[in-house]
């Protein structure tokens, strides 16, 4: 009986520990409780990165508008599972992504909400939704990043890297865990007719599928390998600014551009606030810090003097109907080559 | 009365089911109904899928070779820790801790950068190492430095079990040394070892960290990785996730079984009563050299190694040069103690979320651990087991079972998107550590102080403050900071649940390998490695003052 009872104590001892901690544990763990509340003042972005700019823009825009935002800094992927999961209580008010198919996703489920934003006529409109369901504010061009320690310079073409001499050194951007790889993947193999030769040249030679975007460059920059195929341009700028032996060009047969794109949910709790974002994005100011962190904005206008303007990069066309079906065939196709 | 009566284990039990039993249902119940029926359709789509099967092997796999390394490495450790000159080195136990505590893919991280083309081996041989290190060799070579010392803490404390007078009989009636190691000492070893053994098995299908960072370099890709990228990479594909958490957690469960069934039957009672003080220890000193030699090459590849490379990359200014006194900076460290800095923020989440973790699971532990004791009656054995479920399960099946409970639609009130989220998932996933550290203190007690507290007690709150809390302080102390270390570390739960916003020491380091700057996230990992340390000799220390107290 008395162990019982004792047993009985330390039960009611740990519930009423337990309250209290809840209690008293509450004031400093509830930083973010309140970021899904309808309070005019607060909304929530989920962002795909690039680090540094996403919290520049918040930063301004915090200043500009008096609005708070509580921010979510992921990839891409990340963030479409945690609206996925968070379907029931949804939390997020705007979605900044770095990859249209996934927008167009978002659009057929029905995830988003149109919105014409004021500053709208200014951004590259073949980056954007026709319906206004979502905005592409900037972009980054893929290009070829090479060691400068390793390779003195270099302008080969895509075939080029087939070749015997580039056996084993060259490294490309893992699709799966890369947007803008799949972009890339796509637009080669929508565009030439060749495209996916060449890319299965390239497995035969020993191509290194190398994680994200920074994963696959810094493994040039390290010297590890020579060569990205696909890398993300903005990330080769700033590495080669911050003193690393990398450069960057573009081949001449064309590049894929990936756009960056912005867009309102459905069950935003705070649309205003979203809206007030997402011209705000579209703003000269904006766009001069998109300009800033080695990204191409959607604003053409803008002037570059850190990197290659859009109309200095060989382009291949980007075909954004249906694009989301035919990326994920693209993916499929890849990640079933050897 | 029955209420009285089954007060404490129901008060207990709801708190367990909430923090650990309902995650497991959730999975169960996303994978199997859809639209509230009954269908088994999204986990045949996924055995249906050819990879699955690749994966699985690559796990099975994986986990066999791991045990076939550690084995090789700890054995010997154990064997020359007890019964060599070096049996007195209690301190080599301390050094041995390190690389277990040494978060993984830190440890992956650190050994990347090492054996990399243009890496440290080659800056400083000024040669190409002379075999493939990316490879699944290296890989299990990886995670084998990092599971070994559990190997070899049990097969240690299972060969000092296994006295002297085993051996003295062995002599007695003949038979050379060698084969009653191999006739007497082995046999009693099985049992121990083989639960060490699939223990290891169990923790290499968990693991996440060096599959996630050298996996997927070589593309080897295990259970966790598969899960992780359902749940994380574009297209998602959550019953896919869940799906294959429960083939995980199945695959975990039926070790588990087979290792309670042989444990049962292969235990012997190994003391004697006789003291384990052996005949003095008269190596020659070419065995003295072979033995150390040993002892110091595996704590080089297991500390110095990785921590070297971690250390040099925390020190850079620009990656691309090599290493040399010019290319030095301190800026990284620098920023990382900027107060408001992303990286200082980080950190002191990290700390905050591991200090009110571990607190509160210290306390579930101690209220679970005082209901427990012995584990004799089945409500006693039903929570027992609850509790240690996450010991047997691994981590990132509880997170998805996490994130898709507290998303649930019926709930009226949830903790997702809140600071509460990394906290009850901290909690969840080390619970195992707080109650068994308070047992075994439990155990340790002579039972007449039951006893007396029965005649000399005035009330049971009492008992509580006066008797149980002073006496079992000190292993409460060591759950609670076993609980704190590696909540403080946990990567693959923090970089699903976390709230916007918030970013821990482990999400930061991982996002400055995948997307920032290397060095930084190198600077945050010498740090957590130091505090885990730091806490490593805290521990040691409350665990020596209680050996002399007794």
């Amino acid at each position: 009986m008395k162990k019982l009872k004792r047993t009985a104590m330390a039960g009611i001892f740990t519930s009423a520990l337990l309250l209290s901690a809840c209690g008293a544990g509450s004031d400093e763990a509830s930083g973010a409780e309140n970021s899904s509340s309808t309070d005019d003042n607060t909304i929530t972005v989920y962002s795909a990165g690039p680090g540094g700019l996403a919290e520049n823009i918040q930063e301004a825009f915090e200043e500009e508008s008096g609005i708070k935002v509580e921010m979510f800094q992921s990839t891409t992927g990340k963030i479409l599972s945690r609206l996925e999961a968070e379907a029931n209580n949804p939390v997020a008010d705007v979605v900044v992504l770095a990859s249209v198919p996934s927008m167009e996703g978002l659009k057929s489920e029905d995830k988003l909400q149109a919105y014409e934003s004021e500053n709208g006529d200014s951004v590259n409109p073949e980056w954007s939704d026709p319906d206004h369901y979502y905005y592409g504010y900037s972009a980054a061009a893929l290009g070829v990043a090479y060691n400068t320690n390793q390779v003195e310079s270099l302008d080969a073409d895509w075939a080029e890297f087939s070749e015997p001499e580039w056996q084993g050194r060259v490294a490309m951007p893992d699709p799966t865990s890369s947007g803008s790889a799949v972009d890339f993947l796509y637009g080669l193999t929508n565009q030439n007719d060749d495209g996916w030769e060449t890319i299965q040249s390239w497995l035969d030679n020993d191509l290194l599928i190398a994680g994200a975007n920074k994963e696959a460059l810094n493994s040039v920059i390290t010297g590890d390998n020579d060569v990205v195929v696909s890398s993300v341009d903005y990330m080769t700028y700033k590495a080669k600014d911050s003193g690393e032996p990398v450069d960057i060009y573009y081949p001449e047969s064309g590049t894929v551009i990936s756009p960056r794109a912005a867009a309102i949910l459905a069950d935003a709790q705070n649309a205003e606030g979203a809206q007030e974002y997402i011209d705000f994005l579209l703003s000269d100011t904006a766009q001069q810090l998109v300009a800033d962190a080695y990204i191409l904005p959607g604003n053409d206008e803008i002037e570059l003097n850190n990197r290659a303007a859009l109309s200095d990069i060989p382009t291949l066309p980007l075909d954004l109907d249906n694009i989301e079906e035919k990326q994920t065939e693209t993916l499929n196709k890849f990640t079933s080559m050897d | 009365m029955i209420f009285r009566r089954h007060a404490p284990f129901t008060a207990l039990f709801i708190i367990l089911s909430i923090l650990a039993v309902a995650p497991l249902i959730a999975v169960l119940g996303y994978t199997f109904f859809e639209n509230g029926t009954l269908s088994f359709e999204s986990l045949l789509s996924v055995i249906r899928n050819n990879s699955i099967i690749q994966t699985m092997q690559n796990s099975l796999l994986l986990g066999v070779y791991v045990i076939a390394t550690t084995t090789c490495i700890a054995l010997p450790l154990a064997i020359i820790r007890t019964k060599t000159f070096l049996v007195k080195s209690e301190w080599l136990d301390i050094v041995f801790i390190i690389p277990f505590m040494t978060p993984p893919y830190i440890g992956s991280m650190g050994w990347i950068l090492f054996m990399q083309h243009n890496g440290y081996y080659e800056q400083i041989f000024a040669s190409e190492a002379p075999f493939t290190f990316f490879s699944i060799a290296g890989m299990v070579f990886i995670m084998s430095m990092h599971l070994y010392p559990f190997l070899y803490f049990m097969l240690k404390n299972a060969l000092i079990r296994i006295d002297g007078s085993f051996q003295d009989a062995t002599m007695i009636y003949g038979g050379n040394p060698v084969l009653n190691w191999i006739r007497v000492i082995l046999p009693l070893l099985i049992s121990s070892y083989v639960m060490a053994a699939l223990l290891v098995f169990i923790k290499t299908l968990a693991e996440f960290g060096t599959p996630a960072t050298f996996g997927k370099r070589i593309g080897y890709d295990v259970f966790t990785t598969e899960i992780h990228a359902y749940l994380s990479r574009w297209p998602i594909n959550i019953s896919a996730a869940t799906s294959l958490s429960l083939l995980l957690l199945s695959v975990c469960m039926v070790i588990w079984y087979v290792q309670n069934v042989i444990s049962r039957k292969y235990t012997y009672g190994v003391h004697s009563g006789k003291s384990t003080s052996s005949s003095q220890l008269k190596d020659s000193l070419l065995v003295r050299i072979f033995y150390s030699g040993y002892v110091y090459i595996i704590i080089g590849l297991s500390i110095g190694v990785p921590y070297f490379s971690i250390i040099a990359t925390s020190l850079l200014k620009v990656r691309g040069e090599p290493l040399s006194l010019d290319n030095v900076t301190l800026s990284h460290y620098g920023e990382l103690f900027t107060v408001g800095s992303s990286s200082f923020t980080a950190l002191m989440n990290s700390i905050n979320f591991a200090f009110v973790a571990s607190t509160i699971a210290a306390l579930i532990g101690f209220c679970a651990a005082l209901y427990i004791r012995d584990a004799k009656r089945k409500p006693q054995q039903l929570l027992d087991f609850t509790s240690l479920l996450s010991n047997i399960i691994p981590g990132i099946v509880f997170v998805v079972g996490l994130i898709l409970f507290w998303n649930a639609a019926w709930l009226p009130t949830t903790i997702y998107n809140t600071n509460w989220m990394p906290i009850v998932t901290y909690i969840v996933l080390f619970l195992p550590y707080s109650v068994q550290y308070t047992k075994s203190a439990l155990s340790q007690l002579h039972p007449s102080i039951h006893h007396s507290n029965a005649v000399f007690a005035q009330n049971y709150g009492m008992i509580l403050l006066k008797v149980w809390l002073p006496l079992l302080g000190q292993g409460i102390l060591a759950g609670w900071m076993m609980t704190f270390i590696i909540s403080m570390r946990e990567l693959v739960g923090s970089l699903l649940i976390l709230p916007p916003s918030v970013e821990t020491s482990a999400t930061f380091i991982y996002s400055q390998f995948e997307q920032g700057d290397v060095s930084k996230g190198m600077a945050m990992a010498v740090i957590t490695v130091l505090l885990t340390v730091l806490c490593i000799f805290l521990i040691e220390l409350l665990q020596r003052k209680a050996l002399h107290a007794n």
